[in-house]
């Protein structure tokens, strides 16, 4: 008996010790490392260390990762409402859906504290309109971004070849460049956000774009069966692996000497001349998209509004890192969306891609702002494979993810 | 009658006892097993009868809609044939190199330890891990067999873009990690064999081929039952590799029915109807394995 109560009273007392640890354990949460969460590439991997050292004593532990895993990663934790990132990456076109879905905290209260201390006024009024939904900011600016058309100045001159100003021009620029050896053109199809991009320029460029106001498809419309038909026509002349093949995959191809030209972000620009990846240094030159509409985003941080993290040290890394200084610093990584940098001829100097950058931001476009775009972007980009590899015909293959796109929409509550 | 019953009463009792007293044993293995296997199992049957999509607070009880809709699906019939042409190719190909390497090994004289741990090196290495190299190896022009092959002069199939190349990529894939698997459970069932009845048939004249199909391999036929069905139910959770490798592309050339479900949970967020198919793929691969099994014993069963 003796011995049985013994038991018990270590039960118990196992039980309130393991309480007390799992407390202590939800109290060194809240003051543990922060979490961040971002997509990768050059400017928000120096973005990513800026913010280790933003504020003295708080620890930020940075996760970065190609673009689809990182929105996956930030889906599954937000869906689940789980405190374990503070901070996360998002863009123009992500960060709708992450504040439909009520995951980002709102920023008005933050930003309006350390407006003075952070010169946030400094930021461009674009950006901040894009980054506010329903008359509330729920992001930190930290990137501008377009899509430029890179290309081989060498192997133009020796052509006396101009940069191409239309799509035709271009396909037959892709035409005449393309050998077994080193392709026509870059071509990044690979699902969702690669292959979206691409589309997306074809589909602005030579139709009337992915939706009508009322959110009904009209890519599969003649126009935009003629846009697809169009990029199929390109990918004749694509690199090997286009299908597969995403940022990532098509900088490398630029970089090794394997594509003649091509469209990619202008973030990328810089590593063309770094002597440690590329085979072409100083010769890349770039210009704005053949017909503009190219793709144009931003890229921000905000703050998981299930954080149990101080906001207003979660603010303070974003704004640090997001700081004059700090973005002078990335100036040559991306186009900065301050006002004082855009216009500061030293940087414009420094760097020779900025002229094109600024061109295409201004004949860009976005996006469409549907929170659900990157979910229909799986049919679509799918359905646009299958017709460039030939499973489908093109105007099936539209039609399909237009029937695929407009029954997911109706069951998001759409056409009502 | 009376005499003859007791003793067997008493083993029962004895056999009873000994149970009542060893079945706590079983409880910390029960209780992994129930959290991490028959918790989430029955948590995905209980959501695959919702609409439950992430993000939209919908979570509306519809029976077994999604099951109905899933069927209905060309998306899902595609991704099923295609997954079992990628699976009956894989796991084909495995076993025949396994066994033609197993049995390489078993007639080897020296050097067996050494050759079949080099040959089990590839199965060491996560998948995830195994796929980022071979994708540097596949990758159209600067990958390293493309490069190898231009150096010699050849130029080489876009291994990963074109869809009957990117097919045939994947189903390599997966015979380059677990081929090894197989050469390892082979080659241990085939050492088991009565060395009796191997003699018995070299006195009667036969041959290395006669010896392997008709002697060796009826043998140990419970085994090959055995790493057939346990790759068939793991080349149908066939995910990490074409992940990486093809994401499922070109077009639709490689996505399996997992690469669906993971298209739709975690792009679509269906979750409720990813749930559905979860439990569809477990249906599917538990009745091939039990075709297989049939199959396999149908002429025992016949003979007896």
């Amino acid at each position: 008996m003796n011995k049985r109560g013994m038991n018990r009273r270590q039960v118990i007392g196992g039980a309130v010790g393991l309480a007390t640890l799992a407390g202590g354990a939800k109290r060194a949460r809240a003051a543990g490392p922060v979490q961040m969460v971002s997509h990768r590439y050059p400017a928000l991997e120096y973005y990513a260390e800026k913010m280790k050292t933003a504020v003295p004593g708080t620890t930020v532990n940075t996760q970065l990762m190609p673009f689809d895993k990182a929105h996956e990663l930030v889906t599954i934790a937000m869906s689940s409402k789980s405190d374990n990132i503070d901070l996360f990456y998002a863009n123009d076109s992500t960060f709708l859906t992450y504040v439909k879905n009520g995951w980002l905290r709102p920023l008005d209260d933050l930003w309006a504290k350390y407006k003075q201390e952070f010169q946030l006024d400094d930021m461009v009024d674009t950006m901040m309109k894009t980054y506010t939904y329903n008359g509330r900011l729920y992001l930190v600016p930290h990137t501008m971004n377009s899509m430029l058309l890179f290309y081989r100045k060498d192997v133009f001159d020796q052509a006396g070849k101009k940069p191409p100003t239309t799509i035709a021009e271009y396909q037959a620029l892709a035409k005449s460049f393309n050998t077994p050896l080193r392709a026509g053109t870059i071509d990044c199809l690979k699902p969702v956000d690669a292959g979206l991009n691409e589309a997306h320029w074809y589909m602005n460029a030579l139709a009337d774009g992915w939706f009508d106001k009322d959110w009904k498809p009209i890519f599969n419309s003649p126009r935009g069966v003629q846009a697809i038909e169009a990029l199929k026509e390109t990918t004749r002349y694509a690199q090997q692996g286009f299908t597969t093949a995403a940022n990532d995959e098509c900088t490398i191809a630029l970089q090794q000497d394997i594509a003649v030209m091509g469209l990619q972000w202008a973030t990328r620009a810089k590593s063309m001349d770094d002597p440690a990846k590329s085979r072409v240094v100083g010769k890349i030159e770039w210009a704005p998209p053949p017909q503009g509409k190219a793709r144009i985003a931003s890229d921000g941080y905000g703050i998981s509004a299930f954080s149990k993290q101080d906001p207003d040290t979660l603010f303070r890394i974003l704004a640090t890192s997001s700081n004059q200084t700090n973005m002078r610093g990335a100036a040559s990584l991306l186009v900065p969306p301050r006002r004082s940098l855009l216009t500061d001829p030293e940087l414009k100097a420094q760097n020779r891609f900025y002229p094109a950058a600024l061109a295409a931001i201004d004949t860009g476009l976005a996006f469409p702002a549907l929170p659900e775009f990157y979910s229909v972007g799986e049919f679509i980009t799918r359905r646009v494979l299958q017709a460039v590899t030939g499973e489908m015909p093109v105007k099936a293959a539209m039609d399909a993810a237009a029937t695929e796109t407009e029954n997911f929409l109706k069951g998001r509550g759409y056409y009502k | 009658m009376a005499a003859l019953a007791a003793p067997t009463l008493a083993r029962r009792r004895l056999k009873t006892a000994l149970h009542g007293r060893l079945w706590p044993f079983l409880v910390p293995s029960g209780l992994v097993i129930g959290c991490v296997l028959l918790y989430p199992l029955g948590y995905a049957l209980y959501l695959s009868l919702f609409r439950y999509e992430l993000g939209t607070n919908t979570q509306e009880f519809i029976f077994l809609g999604n099951y109905s809709a899933l069927l209905q699906e060309a998306r899902f019939w595609e991704s099923l044939a295609r997954t079992t042409g990628i699976v009956l190719s894989a796991v084909g190909l495995e076993f025949s190199l396994g066994l033609a390497i197993a049995y390489g090994l078993y007639r080897l004289t020296y050097g067996v330890r050494v050759f079949n741990m080099l040959l089990f090196l590839p199965h060491i290495v996560t998948p995830v891990v195994a796929a980022l190299f071979l994708r540097w190896i596949f990758m159209g022009r600067w990958g390293l067999l493309s490069a190898g092959l231009l150096g010699l002069g050849f130029f080489p199939p876009d291994f990963l873009g074109n869809p009957f190349w990117a097919r045939i990529t994947v189903v390599l894939a997966d015979a380059w990690q677990f081929t090894p698997f197989m050469i390892l459970v082979l080659y241990a069932g085939l050492n088991t064999v009565d060395q009796s009845q191997i003699e018995a048939a070299q006195i009667d004249g036969a041959g290395i081929w006669t010896l392997l199909f008709h002697i060796m391999l009826p043998a140990i036929r419970p085994l090959i039952v055995f790493v057939l069905a346990i790759r068939i139910m793991d080349a149908f959770r066939f995910f990490d590799q074409i992940y990486v490798l093809t994401s499922g592309g070109p077009g639709t050339a490689t996505e399996t029915i997992t690469m669906y479900t993971y298209a739709l949970a975690f792009r679509l967020l269906e979750i409720g109807k990813a749930s559905a198919l979860g439990v569809l793929t477990l249906i599917v691969s538990a009745s091939l394995i039990a075709l297989m099994i049939a199959a396999i014993y149908w002429r025992e069963r016949e003979r007896i």
